[in-house]
């Protein structure tokens, strides 16, 4: 089996519209998982009916017991996040405010204050319109992605493929470059960027590249709205050839793309030349894994 | 020499993990004595963050000679381990411990340059 991570460093270029397009050419052929769960979209674009879910614990929760509670105020006065007010005659903690540090429960007197691990999303299985099997997950006000949740959406994906047998993971990574991209690498077989003709992105991209090899994975690379800059769009096709990086090929700045995006839909459904050319994408990715 | 592998599972036949941060098991095996210590990496498994570096600060304390794994520490954690004089090969997933040890002795395993 093998996993495909979609990554960008800069955020916006369009991993997860190229994700879904490429899910939709592949119809049965793979698993797609969505990693970027701080801004998780591709369940808007693949529509998935879901068929299992299961809660996420992530961090801990403070839990005041009133019955061992002095009122003291120690807790009000030492939470660092203000977490902990005195309301309705007694002392609160308010769950949204807590960071789930636990120092409260360390410097309360008479030990009435509990920690506790702390569900903060669920994770999805479900069957995407496209016809594959999906993985993506739903998080709590305030949490956030982190290196475990993707660890956990990998390993789920990768089971899933398993179960079904297909060969093939496809992964919405994240932007950036910290815990949840370096989480999406741990264990994958290639990754394909994608970048947009700014400087801002071919900056990025260079960090990222830095931290890819550290891996030692293969990479390949497509170039979305490729031709509102083609000095830029130059420069990165260089940059792909100095660093043994794939260039797959160049997508164009279309309206008609965003247009489709806005209504739920892929850029392979909106003609048969983008349905060829992001078939040839995943034709490529094929061969190459 | 000390051999540390990345394990699925505290034993010879289990598979190697490919994950170095979130490893399930560190098992350390030293060629001298032929003793096969495991340590349970479930705590550095479920951190939010920074699973890399407190998974790479364990290696620190145990300073094997050789480090066996799937495809290798992030840059971040392998900034950590390269202030030891430690190898890092690469390449080992899919296979089990002991397919993994014979492949190292063979040298088919990958030498990983992110280490120095």
């Amino acid at each position: 089996m093998k996993e495909i991570v979609v990554l960008s460093g800069k955020g916006g270029t369009g991993k997860t519209s190229l994700t879904a397009a490429l899910a939709l050419v592949a119809g049965q052929e793979l698993v797609v998982a969505d990693c970027d769960v701080d801004a998780a979209n591709l369940h808007l674009l693949l529509d998935p009916a879901i068929t299992a879910s299961a809660d996420f614990f992530s961090g801990e929760l403070a839990t005041i017991h009133s019955d061992y509670c002095t009122q003291c105020g120690i807790c009000v006065q030492d939470c660092r996040f203000d977490a902990i007010t005195f309301r309705d005659s007694r002392h609160q903690l308010q769950e949204l405010d807590c960071e789930g540090c636990g120092y409260c429960a360390r410097i309360c007197p008479m030990q009435a204050i509990t920690m506790q691990t702390r569900k903060t999303g669920r994770v999805m299985l479900s069957h995407s319109r496209t016809g594959c099997g999906m993985v993506y997950a739903r998080m709590e006000a305030g949490a956030g992605n982190s290196g475990k949740l993707v660890a956990r959406v990998k390993q789920e994906a990768r089971q899933l493929a398993t179960a079904t047998q297909i060969e093939r993971v496809l992964i919405d990574g994240a932007p950036g470059l910290s815990c949840p991209v370096i989480s999406s690498l741990a264990g994958a077989d290639y990754v394909l960027l994608v970048a947009e003709p700014t400087v801002s992105s071919l900056h990025d991209l260079r960090r990222l590249y830095d931290v890819i090899r550290g891996f030692d994975i293969p990479m390949g690379a497509v170039i979305n709205k490729g031709d509102l800059n083609p000095q830029v769009a130059d420069e990165l096709k260089s940059f792909f050839r100095d660093h043994a990086i794939d260039f797959l090929t160049t997508i164009p700045y279309d309206e008609q793309i965003s247009g489709a995006l806005s209504e739920g839909k892929t850029m392979a459904e909106i003609n048969p030349h983008y349905y060829a050319l992001i078939g040839d994408i995943w034709q490529n990715l094929c061969t190459t894994l | 020499m000390k051999l540390l592998f990345t394990a699925q599972k505290p034993d010879w036949d289990a598979q190697i993990d490919p994950r170095f941060g979130r490893a399930a098991y560190l098992v350390l095996y030293d060629e001298a004595t032929g003793d096969l210590e495991s340590i349970d990496n479930t705590e550095v498994k479920e951190v939010e963050h920074g699973a890399g570096t407190a998974t790479a600060q364990r290696v620190f304390a145990i300073k094997p000679d050789v480090l066996i794994t799937g495809n290798g520490p992030g840059s971040t954690a392998a900034s950590i381990l390269n202030r030891l004089p430690m190898k890092i090969y690469i390449g080992a997933e899919s296979r089990t411990l002991r397919e993994a040890y014979r492949l190292y002795q063979e040298n088919k395993l990958e030498l990983s340059d992110c280490h120095g």
